[in-house]
């Protein structure tokens, strides 16, 4: 779930920065502005007419840039950045500005369809949408008789605002899961009970230096768009300095003052290296240690002493010499930050990594203050009452008993579990989640469990594309694009809070109806009069009405006109106005805006103490819950945990056995690995969205085949040269693919981008484009005549094996050790193989990771007084 | 340029190369008519060089407009508002028009054996001839930017150009007609490929010796994609092989100068290919 | 007497004249290609073609590797030999603004100015568009012509993440093209030609816009992609 999940008082935050961002520091105004304005409107080229604009956001990927879509003669023409809001400042990134052919996809589904030959045989029927409502009623009629919990709902993307969940929980299941754990769920877990969020929000633009820990901020990260704006504008304004940790040369580390090509998944043993050397050398902001934490600085010192630079280079390959460097630069470059994304996070263990990476600025004191490491802004919306309750019963796969720390979930492992009969499942619906590409095992695992009507009796796809997923449906509903539904929106993607929206542009295209119209309508054809108690939480009468049950009494909002502002300007508060002679946004004297700092440090008011008792730790407790933390005769709300600082030691982890402090794992099989094996990473090209834009014809062209990336050297022990095709094979399949030999990869790594080789996803994706387009009701594209290439890559997922992190429950996506070949006489490009047996050995070993499996032990030895498995089970409903 | 799949297409095909073929023989034949009316030993060609004249100035033409990718606006290049004078394609649009328009004059004329009218116009004709190759040759080195076509030779290498595979195809029109016409015409064939050969050592030089940008254009020429068709068919099949045959004895024979006529024409082929296409080769990847 | 030349008219320096030009800082381009998409929304350009691309180069030994991008779009040359080759008029400068624009209905499609171009800056329309009935005919980049004329800047500029592609008249002193153009080091591609290019780069580096040995023996990945553009796209 990237809905970021704040366990910060969001009202606290509002109060904090909302109303208050006239504090703008004096910088004079040089330049006079631009001549021309930097958007807003449209023209045709054509004939020079104004092109209509309709403010909404973009959700081409899931980082929410506020968007202004442009409609001539009914079509949407054109997107572009909505220059009154403050994250975005009126940019959108490659995929953002092609967005549109969401919308217009020749192969997307336009009417409900039917499967009529066997599972993703290919086969279907149009039928009503009362004819597909009433059958998917009557299924769920009979599977909630049974049991609700045999209802699945998982997702990816929701950005429905609430209305999914709701939804399964006005069904009563509480079997609904996402797909955070091959996201980047164990940064969170690494995050969340240190400071409170589950992301940290580093002021760029007002930095000195950056340390980069596998974020490709320059391409992808949260938040790729309103982010780079702002590290291009501190690389170039402010010569903040940017280095980069990754195991490839990313386009970020491309562009990076340095680029320290790591090796994968010892970041966490380079950050505490670092930290070493500044506890060693005396660098620490020994104050904010003090004051914020609950350590303190000889704890600290004490705790760092093992973790020498020297050790940190042997498992990572990173000089000696460049670690002490580094840790001098960061710790006098002030201010300076860090920031990480799913290189660190994405291993065994990535919890820990990521927690070892956030203690560099925790140490230092660059936490919220101007260009450092602040917390993220972000702000909320109401949800139409009455709720429906939290379901009666919990699900044994959504409760995970293995993985009680995982609060994201561990759902990659779910086709394991329901195989094994762990839980059983009558109804599956999918939302907006393609597991059979984007989870590791791919076909040979979902595909599997997807086609096997035992496991899976029936499944339903709400989707808009025959995504690989929906390609094995039995029913699909078509759902809207996001240019044609209403959904709220707010992202902590900038250092101001807003809020946002997204609205129909256009009139939705065929017979599609938005999710949260289908998720309604399918209520009450379940319960039409009302008599089951369903109906009455699906009260509206249409997507704006539902919007305006979560807007208009926002207050702020309200007194702006609710979604009447929002309607006009996608967007609310509007900080100021962008300056077309700086891309920035200026309040009413021409300055750049400057956002809040030191959110920790507003005081609570004498109404917020009254009836509040401070404890000994100085936490300010009021009616059971912590407030804030009282520090020197003051009374500060402090950070958003269990006791308002920052724990670096994370008690609740050593109950389940696992180290409290920050520390680093070895990934136990990159030990002894032989000389002609690698590491396989994965990555995310600049112009492609998960398996989403294979069918966005400019993205596409401009990225469509995903050689894998080996090191020159490499090649040339190897024999490998550009062009040649290549084997690589993990401990459960092979693939081979084309090679591409350059200097820019870690020699140890061979990296095969994601994004490419589908096999569904319509015919531009599939490159079957001599196939007739429009099969499902939509326009074809004439354009699609020039398409050129051959070649559509190869798909790496069904060769990488599931991996937990038995603390975040992270896949471990760039964990997989392979062996790299030159292709044999037999093998053709585009071979994939992999089997559902290896997948299910390597389920089965890495379950013996987890808190309860026989290995937890032997990584802990540090651990060694921990009462086991039992002690932590009788702590079981200790609220996670 | 980089490492990334934006790809650009050469401007100019090899359509283009063979309008140059066809034009230049279609000049040059026009010209072995005209010299008919001065000297003798053409008189027998006068009639067939310059319908095959006529015929290959039609093929070009049709060439020439199913090249445009707007073949019905080829009216435009003789619209006067649309005139632009410092276009050579402009120029070379009434360069055509008028060799043609004298062309068709000129056929009416022979037919009325106006021996007067028909050697002003086989003059008038001739000169407006000559202005084909070099116009075709001004239409590349106008581009400045581009490797070997930049240089100035270019409009008289094409006038050579132009000349060979007149002569060569003349020798066969000619049969074994004449003895003397045979000698001029193994004359004509000799000094312009004689002449053309000249002026590609001096453009190979002058490619080789030029920046990036032209070095490589060298080195495609000469090793790489054009390596075969420019070196092996251009230069030394189809230049300096019959260069070599019509100096030694069987040259002088009328089976060898054929054969040295065909190697000509094929080289002459293979020249204007590899130059129009040569010039193009680099800047692709830029 | 007055000088013979045969170059169009210069803009540049003009009283009373606009002269807009597009200043592109490399020290800021992170690669992101969003230039390139949002150009080709607001022309409904077709597959195979571009106004504006961003090729990269990488250059260095491991460890120490970099990666450059250097957009590129049509300069609007203030001396531009793509309209002098033009037989019929259908490229032309205007003079207020120095834009180099096209009439599509009066275009043949001779590629003349293709050929004359030393920017590859212009391209043949294919037959097939989505949505757009000009086909068939050469095209480029405008400069966003129909945009700025009406005050608003280019639509890559307007979405360039980096901020790295600036706009502006360049005889307005007070410009920020200006500023940037008389205070900070600035190149064009290839100067030697004599086109005056008037879009202006910052820290332009060598490697990108010089033909390197790698064009002779290209990588074999890309040349499939080549062979099979060559083979499949007809323009
Ligand atoms: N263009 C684009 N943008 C996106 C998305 C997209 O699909 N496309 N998706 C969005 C989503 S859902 C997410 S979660 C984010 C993800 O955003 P990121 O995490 O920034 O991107 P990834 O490509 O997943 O991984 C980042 C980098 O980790 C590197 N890496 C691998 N192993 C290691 C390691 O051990 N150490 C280090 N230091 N680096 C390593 C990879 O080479 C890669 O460059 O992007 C979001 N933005
Ligand atoms: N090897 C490897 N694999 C990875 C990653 C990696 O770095 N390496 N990254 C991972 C990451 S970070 C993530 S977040 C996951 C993402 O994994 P998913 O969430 O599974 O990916 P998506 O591609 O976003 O899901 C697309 C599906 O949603 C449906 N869909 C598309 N648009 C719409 C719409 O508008 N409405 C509805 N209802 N449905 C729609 C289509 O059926 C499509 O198949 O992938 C992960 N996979
Ligand atoms: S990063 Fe790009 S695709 Fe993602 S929301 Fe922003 S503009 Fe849209
Ligand atoms: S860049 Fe090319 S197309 Fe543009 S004005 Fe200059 S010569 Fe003409
Ligand atoms: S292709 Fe069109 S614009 Fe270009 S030179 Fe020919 S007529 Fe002019
Ligand atoms: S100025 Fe306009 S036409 Fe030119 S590249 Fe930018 S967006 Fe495209
Ligand atoms: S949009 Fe700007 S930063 Fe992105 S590639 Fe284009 S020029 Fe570079
Ligand atoms: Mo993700």
């Amino acid at each position: 779930m990237d809905m970021l999940n704040f366990k910060i008082s969001r009202r606290a935050f509002l109060q904090a920065s909302a109303a208050t961002t006239a504090a703008a520091a004096a910088s004079p105004r040089l330049l006079r502005a631009m001549e021309v304005e930097l958007g807003g409107k449209d023209f045709s080229p054509v004939n020079y007419t104004e092109r209509k604009a309709i403010p909404t956001t973009c959700h081409v990927c899931n980082i929410q840039d506020g968007a202004i879509a442009y409609v001539e003669n009914g079509r949407i023409v054109k997107l572009e950045g909505n220059p009154e809001h403050v994250s975005t400042r009126g940019r959108l990134c490659a995929k953002g500005n092609s967005g549109m052919w969401y919308t217009y996809n020749p192969d997307r589904i336009l009417y409900p369809l039917k499967r009529v030959g066997a599972r993703g045989e290919g086969k279907w029927k149009r039928i009503t949408w009362d004819e597909a409502l009433a059958e998917i009623a009557q299924k769920l009629d009979a599977a909630i008789k049974e049991d609700p919990n045999t209802v699945m709902l998982k997702w990816g993307r929701d950005r429905t605002g609430g209305a999914i969940v709701r939804f399964i929980k006005t069904l009563g299941s509480a079997t609904m899961m996402n797909h955070t754990s091959v996201c980047e769920s164990s940064k969170k877990i690494g995050m969340q009970p240190t400071w409170g969020p589950d992301i940290e929000t580093p002021d760029f633009a007002n930095t000195k230096y950056i340390l980069n820990f596998g974020s490709n901020v320059m391409e992808a990260a949260y938040f790729h768009n309103p982010y780079v704006q702002r590290v291009a504008e501190g690389m170039a304004d402010n010569k903040a300095k940017l280095v980069t940790f990754d195991v490839r040369l990313s386009n970020t580390a491309g562009r990076s003052d340095e680029w320290i090509p790591v090796f994968p998944g010892t970041d966490g043993a380079v950050a505490l290296a670092l930290g070493h050397v500044i506890l060693r050398d005396d660098l620490q902001d020994s104050d904010f240690i003090n004051t914020w934490t609950n350590v303190t600085v000889e704890e600290l010192k004490d705790h760092y002493r093992q973790f020498t630079p020297e050790w940190a280079s042997k498992l990572s390959g990173v000089p000696v010499e460049t670690i002490e460097r580094i840790a001098h630069e960061f710790a006098t470059t002030k201010p300076a930050t860090t920031y990480t994304y799913r290189g660190p996070a994405k291993h065994l263990y990535g919890a820990y990594n990521e927690k070892a990476c956030m203690m560099l600025p925790i140490m230092t004191g660059n936490i919220e203050v101007r260009g450092g490491y602040c917390l993220p802004r972000g702000m909320g919306y109401q949800q139409p009452q009455p709720e429906p309750p939290k379901p009666a019963k919990p699900s044994w796969m959504s409760d995970h008993p293995d993985y009680p720390l995982a609060e994201h979930k561990v759902a990659h492992l779910v086709p394991f579990w329901i195989a094994e009969g762990k839980q059983k499942i009558n109804v599956y619906f999918t939302y907006m989640d393609n597991p059979v590409y984007t989870n590791p095992g791919a076909q040979a695992v979902w595909g599997k469990m997807f086609r096997d009507e035992k496991l899976i009796p029936f499944y339903v796809s709400m989707s808009t594309v025959m995504g690989e997923e929906t390609a094995l449906a039995d029913i699909i509903l078509p759902d809207c694009m996001y240019l044609e539904r209403w959904e709220p929106e707010s992202m902590p993607n900038s250092l101001w809070p807003w809020l946002g929206f997204r609205q129909p542009v256009i009139k939705p295209l065929g017979e599609t109806r938005e999710t949260r119209i289908i998720l309604r309508d399918i209520i009450h054809k379940l319960d039409p009069d009302g008599s089951r108690g369903m109906k009455k939480y699906w009260n509206f009468k249409d997507g704006e009405d539902y919007m305006r049950q979560q807007f208009d009494n926002v207050p702020g909002l309200k007194e702006a006109g609710g979604v009447d502002f929002l309607k006009k300007h996608g967007v609310w508060p509007i900080y100021g106005k962008l300056d077309p002679a700086s891309g920035k946004i200026v309040d009413k004297t021409g300055r750049p805006i400057e956002p809040e700092y030191g959110l920790h440090k507003k005081e609570l008011s004498a109404a917020d103490m009254t009836g509040a008792v401070v404890e000994k730790n100085g936490t300010i407790m009021k009616n059971g819950k912590a407030i804030g933390v009282q520090r020197k005769g003051r009374n500060y709300v402090g950070f958003p945990t269990h006791d308002r600082i920052i724990n670096v030691r994370v008690d609740e982890w050593a109950e389940y056995g696992f180290n409290p402090m920050p520390t680093f794992k070895q990934i136990p099989w990159h030990k002894d690995m032989k000389d002609d094996e690698m590491i396989l990473t994965t990555y995310k090209f600049n112009v492609h969205v998960q398996s989403r834009t294979a069918s966005v014809k400019w993205l596409a062209e401009i990225a469509h085949s995903n050689p894998a990336w080996i090191n020159s050297e490499t090649g040339r022990k190897l024999g490998i040269k550009t062009g040649d095709l290549v084997r690589v094979e993990s401990k459960v399949g092979y693939l081979v693919t084309k090679a591409y030999v350059f200097e820019g990869i870690n020699p140890k790594v061979v990296a095969i981008p994601i994004g490419c080789g589908h096999w569904e996803y319509g015919r531009l994706a599939s490159l079957k484009l001599k196939e007739k387009g429009g099969a499902w009701g939509a326009q074809d594209d004439p354009d699609l005549k020039n398409v050129w290439w051959e070649d559509n890559g190869v798909h790496p997922n069904l060769i990488i094996p599931v991996v937990a992190d038995p603390i975040g429950g992270s896949q471990g996506w760039f964990d997989t050790v392979v062996k790299v070949t030159k292709a044999g006489p037999n093998d053709k490009y585009g071979d994939v193989q992999a089997s559902w047996e290896k997948h299910v050995d390597a389920f089965k070993e890495t379950m013996r990771y987890a808190y309860t499996g026989d290995l937890h032990r032997k990584m802990h030895p540090e651990m060694a007084s921990w009462g086991g498995p039992d002690s932590a089970r009788h702590k079981e409903g200790g609220g996670h | 340029m980089g490492d990334f799949n934006i790809f650009h297409h050469m401007p100019w095909s090899s359509t283009y190369s063979i309008y140059f073929f066809t034009i230049g023989i279609s000049a040059a034949l026009f010209f072995m008519s005209t010299l008919s009316w001065y000297r003798e030993e053409f008189r027998p060609l006068r009639a067939s060089a310059f319908y095959l004249s006529f015929v290959l100035l039609a093929i070009s033409g049709l060439l020439l407009i199913s090249d445009l990718s707007k073949p019905a606006r080829f009216l435009n290049i003789m619209n006067p508002a649309y005139l632009n004078f410092t276009s050579p394609l402009a120029w070379g649009g009434l360069n055509l028009l008028s060799f043609g328009a004298v062309s068709v004059a000129y056929f009416f004329m022979m037919r009325k054996n106006d021996e007067g009218t028909s050697r002003k116009l086989a003059v008038l004709g001739s000169l407006l001839a000559l202005g084909l190759p070099i116009y075709t040759g001004f239409d590349l080195t106008v581009h400045q930017n581009r490797p070997v076509w930049n240089t100035p030779l270019m409009p008289i290498l094409f006038v050579a150009l132009s000349l060979v595979s007149g002569a060569a195809v003349a020798s066969f029109l000619a049969g074994g007609k004449s003895e003397k016409l045979h000698v001029m015409l193994r004359r004509f064939m000799l000094w312009s490929a004689g002449a053309v050969g000249a002026m590609l050592i001096s453009l190979l030089g002058t490619t080789a010796y030029g920046g990036s940008g032209q070095e490589l254009t060298f080195m495609f020429m000469t090793s790489g994609a054009l390596g075969g068709i420019f070196i092996g068919v251009g230069i030394l099949l189809g230049t300096a092989a019959p260069i070599l045959l019509l100096l030694a004895p069987f040259g002088r024979q009328q089976g060898g100068m054929m054969l040295a006529a065909l190697l000509l024409l094929v080289g002459g082929m293979a020249l204007r290919y590899s130059i129009l296409v040569g010039g193009q080769i680099v800047q692709t990847y830029f | 007497m007055s000088e013979l030349r045969l170059s169009s008219i210069e803009t540049r320096g003009v009283p009373g004249k606009k002269r807009y030009a597009m200043v592109i800082d490399l020290r800021r381009c992170i690669g992101c290609d969003a230039c390139m998409t949002a150009c080709k929304a607001e022309f409904d350009v077709p597959v195979g073609v571009f106004r504006t691309w961003v090729p990269y180069r990488v250059v260095g030994t491991y460890p120490n590797v970099r990666k450059h991008f250097m957009p590129r779009l049509c300069n609007h040359c203030d001396d531009p030999p793509c309209v002098r080759a033009c037989p019929v008029g259908a490229t032309y400068k205007v003079e207020d603004g120095g834009f180099v624009l096209q009439h599509y209905d009066r275009c043949i499609g001779c590629k003349a100015c293709m050929a004359s171009c030393p920017y590859n800056a212009r391209f043949m329309l294919p037959k097939s568009r989505t949505y757009t009935d000009i086909t068939s005919v050469v095209d480029k980049c405008t400069f966003c012509h129909h945009r700025v004329t009406q005050g608003l800047a280019p639509a890559c500029v307007v979405t360039c993440i980096g901020r790295a592609r600036i706009f502006g008249d360049l005889n307005d002193p007070a410009s920020e093209v200006s500023r940037l153009v008389s205070t900070l080091p600035t190149q064009v591609l290839r100067p030697e030609e004599g086109t005056k290019p008037h879009v202006f780069y910052i820290g332009l580096d060598r490697h990108n816009s010089e033909f390197g040995r790698a064009v002779y023996s290209p990588l074999e990945v890309l040349e499939e992609d080549r062979q099979a553009f060559n083979k499949n796209h007809g323009a």
